[in-house]
């Protein structure tokens, strides 16, 4: 046999990542197997998904939906054969291999109460969770998709791991930021990664490249969660360490549904949701009086009024007040129902040599802001009719496809492709801090009463300058089509050798429009010229990866695994924008405008890495791991070339061990912990000097000209964090109860100071990256699962899940604090992105007027505020708790589930309520004769002390929400099989977000914000909607 | 058997082969197409480039816009004096209007970039110049000593005393130590005085450029005290009335952000007697200062439909001088040399040729009545700088008058910038220039107090 040809193609697959089948066509002789059938003890009924390993060796097997499974093996003797699956306890049992034979072993599993998936996914590979020295949480997706309460990718992550916080936008189609282990990198990006099926994907917030305001999409909540089969949060550079360079803010890893040998399984679900708002905001107040002329005289089309602090002074005589709040008002509320549908279809099945999963679906959301009511009566009485754009303001409409196959080439050799496909049309209002052109503005800033007027005379019914019909007009659109593809070769040319390669790619086409047309749109500026904005990118994230694993049981008691391999992975960001302004009527491209404009952007990374680990066993309860990475990439400086990476992490099942005392209450006690680094790379040309080219009008014309722009600094290297976490996991009482708990401390060094350029230096840029600070994340995470009741009518089981996060910024290296705006800080000592402002420290009505005053004499002020600015809190919440209570009931048909989280110790810049009380002039505390002594001295202290200080509104946003209730109804089979032919049904109602069950936080909502920045403030953002959602679930 | 593990062994050579590429730079070697390396303006193209580039600095630092919401120091700086009130909902800007500005300012921050930008290009543009296209006409160089000294000259008449001039050279950074605002004046005065020999020609260009420079240096002078008066009147005498150095604005390129921030976006409205000292601008019915009332008919025409500022307060009064995007601001003139030499007239003593020279100066504009001498000396000095104040709207002229009076003319700061009740409550501050902006402490050279004083 010619052994160059499968070298080659192997070689080759390595490279392109595809493995063709000749590559495995030598055939041993004498080859032995091991079959067998897995069932469930108390049943007999076959179980699938099973992983059957052959201990000390590569290699294993999956069961198929009758339970079956096969092993090939080359060389005949005595092995050790394990059988793991998520839900039963782990078992092993020994098998005497005979050259050329069958050596049967079946396995009954039991049951265990409580179990977690017994094998999770680490860079290397899929590993036992015994052996991996760091936590690991994982949420099953398929599990959470069934209940009906989600409805995105970042859903899924809310409060179902703990150390994640994960902040979600509140609007359809709006993003998501997520947070692992607190935030470590003051300058850049503190998003994790995301890895789907081995592939490096696009996971950036703030996808858009045209402004709506505050809220922006997220790439993560691309991926449809009906495809997900399982989310696996690798932490941070203690567990991330061989993701590389990037993976210092943890990694998350989304492993997709696969096929299971067997008859085809077809499934449909369907999803009917309906969209509400209601929440409170806020209430609008209006103070009038009557002067000597008209300028002085409040009227519907003025802004005359009288506020407290005139009416204490005497320059004016409040002769009413009066307050309207919109939203309360049919009329004149744009909060209607929205509407959300999805359907999906999913076939998987297949042979022994080849599985299969199809997934198909199409879903279609129309948010909950409308045209109100008296909108609709004036373009009616203008003979105007709704737009279809009117109509629904808000809309996602998207379909997705997934196909996966696996391909068993050989018994050695298998092949696993991975495709999907998304389209995605999204339009969002203009919302959020948008000027005059927002929504949530015009809400939040309206008069206290109902008449006003705009320029043309037209009553505005409480909105502030424009309402939803002109609003509307503001057409945003973003298309993305994606398609995140990958392939991966497994070999196995010996017992003890495993390759493996991967090749995918993840590409967005990313289309952003916004249009006025031509006498649209509010009258602001210069929209209703009319103008189009048309950027269109391409996103690439290529990864190559390939690895080779060497596992070796040395001796009865020491086991060996060693993987070699290397990872190279490429981004590029390709963007061309044009914009056309003043356009003719009817037209709606940028080529029918007058005034055009154009530009583009080009972004590439691209990182070489390889690492070497190697693990040792011992009896198969203790496991020591270590590794080493070293990783290139082309945004270093010119002076720095080679980052290494070490990690080191030890798994001890130390109730197996002799000497453990043994109790009954316990049934197993696991030690861990580990050490690692891991780092966040600098942008493309944060290294080099560079000018920038520019133009200007001189009277013959346009020129082009050249500017300095950035200093650059070649000494330039990726921000390195270290981190190290211990922990145990715990079993007690059968398996009822199973708990995790892990203590970890984060080290940023080198963390990338993103250093304020002093202003005389005249460079472009504003800043420069330099390696200078420290900024330190430690804390605890806490994850039980127990089982409290379990018969055969009723159960009731409890998930807990908590953690706390301790953020100090432990240097900045010699660089002054950070001013990052007139609220937020760095400062050495204190948390990333703190809220800092002068203090009010007290109030009191001295002269009992009622009002409360500010006065420059110390003596007859009413308010005492700080001389110099003090932290006020952190950001983001130092404690999260989610608890979730799951009843099963008549014969565990019924399921109903609720999770209730708390979020708490941090502040939340009220910031709606400081424009309405500093610009707007309609909040209480300004107007309202009847508002606290605490809303009126915050107002005073922002509006009339010197230092205009807004520390009043920067509040405790501690609260605790009902998050998730839902109520799944499994039918007998009979049922499905009787009256819909079908295999399996199940019916859920479930409500995502009933409310705030307890809050300080005197906003609308502690989590209406936009979706961008690491310090979110509630700045004229929508609240979160409550979404209430039937599903059904049908298989056949 | 053996086949197999050949093949093994093989394979993981070959896979080793793979890591070792590792030290392959090719592979990472990535080239930004959206930057222009300094290589690429070492030659007289390039510093031709960099001589354009510095326009378009001084374009954005003073009248132009590329983002339709940032100012420079001509409006900032005005509405600090009388010239404009705000009318938005942004902190920074109302403190700006009330005379309470904190250092941490980021429009303050915003501007002071980019006057810097304008007078760092203009001197790069200069060693570029000298470099690489030795026989470009004197001119050009000229120009970029006009861009740097009007750069210079205008922060000194804004900023406090301990100001700062750093540069870039050779790509590395130079930090500045603090300076007064005379030795800022000294600075510019000597750069002028670097580009004046530069022009030898006698174009358009030659003159255009030299007169812009010698109005420059009047008004320098004036800046640095009534003993260089006479020598200002001097410097400026050769300049016709007629005379303007225009800064051109377009859609494309920058837009005039006086129109964008007052007409279009509502967030400056033109004031009127701000603060009871402040001129009554938006009253005086002046026809150097056109306005019309948001909504009223004339600003209709002129497309300005709404009758409300931005934070839906009124009056909103929109100059006309510049009615569009596109309109040029002039930012050095022949006026300025007539208004130099009547104030130096009036500072010797000759109240009569300084009224004529004002007059002389009123003739070309229709409808203004001649004055007359007003009789004291005090109203003599409100006479010209009421003057001023008008031919000078929104030009960066403002608040450097308003702080000559109180320097040069002994006026109290109550009695020259607007006090007293602040119109969206509270009261005014007591500030009379601009703070070195916080960002300024990552300069080694600058005390953590940034303005040595906050005098004028």
């Amino acid at each position: 046999m010619n052994t160059r040809r499968p070298l080659l193609v192997f070689v080759v697959g390595v490279l392109c990542g595809t493995m063709p089948s000749v590559a495995a066509s030598g055939q041993t002789p004498q080859q032995a197997s091991i079959t067998g059938r897995v069932t469930d003890a108390p049943t007999g009924q076959p179980l699938a998904n099973a992983q059957i390993t052959v201990v000390g060796t590569n290699i294993g097997a999956q069961t198929n939906s009758d339970g079956q499974y096969t092993i090939r093996i080359t060389t005949a003797g005595n092995y050790e054969v394990r059988a793991l699956r998520v839900g039963y306890g782990e078992q092993r049992r020994s098998v005497t291999v005979v050259a050329g034979q069958t050596s049967t072993q079946n396995f009954q599993m039991a049951p265990v109460p409580v179990s977690l998936n017994p094998v999770v996914t680490t860079a290397t590979g899929q590993q036992r969770r015994a052996e991996v020295g760091n936590d690991i949480a994982q949420v099953s997706a398929s599990e959470v998709v069934g209940t009906g309460t989600v409805s995105s990718a970042a859903d899924l992550l809310t409060s179902r791991a703990p150390g994640v916080t994960v902040f979600e936008g509140t609007q359809t189609g709006a993003g998501v930021r997520v947070r692992i282990r607190g935030t470590s990198s003051l300058s850049l990006s503190n998003n994790p990664i995301y890895v789907i099926d081995g592939v490096r994907v696009e996971g950036t917030t703030g996808s858009s490249s045209v402004s709506v305001g505050g809220t922006t999409p997220a790439r993560i909540n691309d991926i449809n969660p009906e495809e997900i089969e399982s989310i696996e949060v690798v932490k941070g550079p203690s567990a991330s360490t061989l993701y590389g360079t990037d993976a210092a803010n943890g990694v998350i890893v989304i492993t997709t549904k696969r096929g299971v040998a067997g008859k085809p399984q077809w499934s449909y679900s369907t999803q009917q949701t309906a969209i509400t708002d209601h929440n409170h905001y806020p209430t609008a107040y209006w103070g009038w009086r009557t002067g000597t002329t008209s300028a002085t005289t409040s009227s519907p089309s003025n802004t005359v009024q009288c506020f407290l602090s005139q009416v204490a002074a005497g320059t004016c005589v409040q002769d009413s007040v009066t307050s309207y709040n919109l939203t309360k008002d049919p009329q004149s509320t744009p909060f209607g129902i929205g509407y959300r549908q999805q359907h999906a279809l999913q076939v998987k099945g297949g042979s022994e040599m080849i599985r299969y999963f199809i997934h198909g679906e199409w879903e279609d959301e129309d948010g909950s802001t409308k045209v109100p009511e008296f909108d609709q009566r004036f373009m009616s009485s203008h003979g105007l009719a709704l737009s279809s754009i009117q109509k629904s303001p808000n809309h996602l409409g998207r379909e997705t496809a997934r196909a996966n196959l696996d391909v068993s080439l050989s018994p050695d050799a298998d092949l696993s492709l991975s495709a999907g496909y998304i389209q995605q049309d999204l339009r969002l209002p203009e919302s959020d801090d948008s000027g005059v052109l927002g929504i949530a503005t015009n809400i939040y800033g309206g008069p206290g009463f109902k008449y006003n007027l705009n320029a043309n005379g037209d009553t505005l019914y409480g909105w502030r300058a424009a309402t939803p019909r002109d609003i509307y007009q503001i057409e945003t659109d973003q298309n993305i089509q994606r398609f995140i593809g990958s392939s991966r070769a497994n070999w196995r040319p010996r017992d003890w050798l495993a390759l493996r390669s991967t090749f995918g790619l993840d590409f967005i086409g990313r289309r952003d429009t916004q249009l006025c047309r031509f006498a649209n749109c509010p009258d602001v500026g210069t929209t209703r010229l009319g103008y189009k904005i048309d950027n269109r990118t391409n996103f690439f994230d290529y990864t190559l990866d390939a690895a080779a694993t060497a596992t070796k049981q040395i001796n009865e008691a020491f086991g060996s695994r060693t993987t070699l391999g290397v990872q190279f992975t490429r981004t590029i960001f390709d963007r061309n924008g044009t914009e056309g302004d003043q356009l003719p009527p009817g037209a709606v491209t940028v080529t029918g405008a007058a005034v055009k404009l154009a530009d583009e952007a080009t972004d590439e990374t691209r990182t070489l890495g390889s690492f070497i680990e190697q693990q040792v066993s011992f009896r198969d309860r203790l496991f020591v791991t270590g590794a080493i990475r070293s990783d290139r990439n082309s945004a270093f400086g010119a002076d720095f070339k080679t980052v290494f990476y070490p990690k080191l992490s030890a798994s001890w099942i130390v109730s197996q061990e002799r000497f453990f005392p043994h109790f009954g209450w316990l049934d197993e006690f696991r030690l861990r912990g580990a050490y690692g680094a891991s780092g966040v790379q600098p942008g493309t040309i944060d290294a080099v000097p560079y000018y920038a080219a520019t133009r200007t009008l001189g009277e013959a014309g346009e020129v082009p000209g050249v500017v300095f722009s950035a200093l650059g600094n070649t000494n330039l290297k990726p921000e390195r964090s270290t981190e190290f976490e211990a922990g145990f996991d715990a079993a007690f009482w059968h398996n009822r109860v199973n708990t995790q708990i892990t203590f970890y401390n984060k080290i940023s060094r080198d963390a990338l100071v993103s250093r304020v350029l002093p202003p005389s230096l005249g460079t472009g840029t504003t800043s420069r990256f330099e390696n200078l600070g420290e900024v330190k994340n430690s804390g605890w995470e806490a994850a039980i699962n127990t089982v409290l009741l379990q018969s055969a009518n009723l159960g009731w089981d409890v998930t807990f899940n908590g953690s706390t996060n301790q953020n100090k910024l432990v240097s900045l290296g010699g660089v002054p604090n950070i001013i990052l705006s007139s609220t937020l800080q760095d400062r050495e000592g204190y948390p990333l992105n703190g809220w800092w402002s002068r203090p009010l420290l007290g109030f009191q009505d001295k002269n009992g007027n009622g009002i409360i005053q500010y006065n420059a004499d110390p003596n007859l002020s009413e308010i005492v505020v700080g001389d110099t600015s003090v932290y006020l809190g952190n950001p983001i919440p130092i404690y999260e708790v989610a608890l979730v209570n799951g009843f099963d009931f008549w014969q565990r048909r019924f399921r109903l589930q609720a999770m209730v989280d708390y979020k708490g110790d941090y502040k939340t810049y009220n910031n709606s309520e400081r424009i309405r009380c500093l610009s707007r002039f309609n909040c209480s505390g300004l107007i309202n004769p009847g508002s606290s002594e605490f809303e009126q001295a915050r107002t005073v202290a922002g509006r009339e002390h010197p230092s205009r200080t807004v520390a009043g509104f920067i509040e405790d946003g501690d609260f605790i929400r009902f998050r998730e209730l839902s109520l799944t109804f499994n039918a007998p089979e009979r049922w499905a099989s009787r009256y819909l032919r079908g295999r399996s049904l199940a019916v859920t109602g479930a409500v995502r977000n009933l409310g705030v069950l307890w809050t300080k936080y005197t906003g609308v909502d502690p989590e209406a914000y936009g979706t961008t920045g690491d310090a979110p403030s509630s700045f004229q953002a929508f609240a979160p909607p409550r979404y209430a959602t039937l599903r059904l679930n049908l298989g056949f | 058997m053996l086949i197999k593990h050949r093949l093994a062994t093989a394979t993981l050579g070959a896979a080793l082969l793979v890591i070792g590429c590792v030290s392959s730079d090719r592979i990472l070697s990535v080239e930004d197409p959206d930057i222009i390396n300094p290589a690429d303006v070492a030659s007289a193209a390039g510093a031709n480039a960099v001589r354009i580039g510095a326009f378009a600095r001084l374009n954005v630092a003073t009248t132009g816009t590329t983002s339709g919401s940032d100012e420079g120091l001509f409006l900032l700086g005005g509405m600090l004096a009388d010239e404009w009130i705000n009318g938005d909902s942004f902190i920074d800007r109302q403190a700006v209007d009330q005379r309470v500005i904190q250092p941490s300012n980021s429009f303050l921050t915003t501007a002071d970039r980019a006057i810097n930008r304008a007078r760092l290009s203009a001197m790069q543009a200069t060693v570029l110049l000298k470099q690489f296209s030795p026989s470009a006409p004197g001119w050009e160089a000229a120009e970029m000593y006009f861009v740097e000294a009007f750069a210079e000259n205008l922060m000194a008449e804004d900023y406090c005393n301990g100001l700062v001039f750093s540069s870039v050279i050779d790509g590395r950074e130079q930090y500045g130590s603090p300076i007064s605002d005379q030795t800022a004046f000294t600075i510019a005065l000597a750069h002028v005085d670097s580009g004046l020999p530069l022009i030898t020609g006698n174009t358009t260009d030659d003159l255009r450029v030299e007169y812009a420079l010698q109005v420059l240096r009047g008004r320098i002078l004036l800046n640095m005290g009534q003993s260089h008066y006479a020598e200002a009147a001097t410097s400026v005498a050769a300049v016709p009335t007629s005379f303007k150095y225009q800064l051109l604005e377009s859609l494309t390129t920058a837009s005039n952000v006086i129109w964008s921030l007052n007409n279009s976006n509502r967030r400056y409205s033109v004031s009127s007697a701000e603060g009871t000292n402040g001129v009554n601008f938006a009253a005086a019915i002046d026809p150097r200062l056109p306005v019309c009332q948001g909504g009223d008919a004339t600003c209709k025409l002129n497309g300005v439909s709404q009758a409300s500022r931005d934070d839906l307060g009124k009056p909103f009064t929109v100059q006309l001088i510049w009615p569009t995007a596109a309109s040029p601001v002039t930012i050095i003139s022949g006026i300025e040399a007539r208004m130099i030499e009547a104030e130096a007239q009036q500072a010797a003593g000759d109240p009569a040729s300084a009224v004529a020279t004002l007059n002389a100066a009123r003739t070309t504009v229709t409808g203004l009545a001649p004055l007359t001498d007003p009789g004291t000396p005090g109203a003599e000095i409100d006479q010209i700088f009421r003057e001023r104040a008008f031919w000078f709207f929104s030009t960066g002229h403002r608040l450097g008058d308003l702080r000559r009076l109180i320097r040069q003319y002994q006026r109290s700061a109550d009695s020259v910038f607007p006090t007293g009740s602040w119109h969206k409550g509270g009261n005014y501050g007591g500030d009379v220039n601009i703070p070195v902006p916080q960002a300024e402490l990552n300069n080694p050279n600058v005390p953590a107090a940034l303005c040595t004083d906050r005098n004028a």
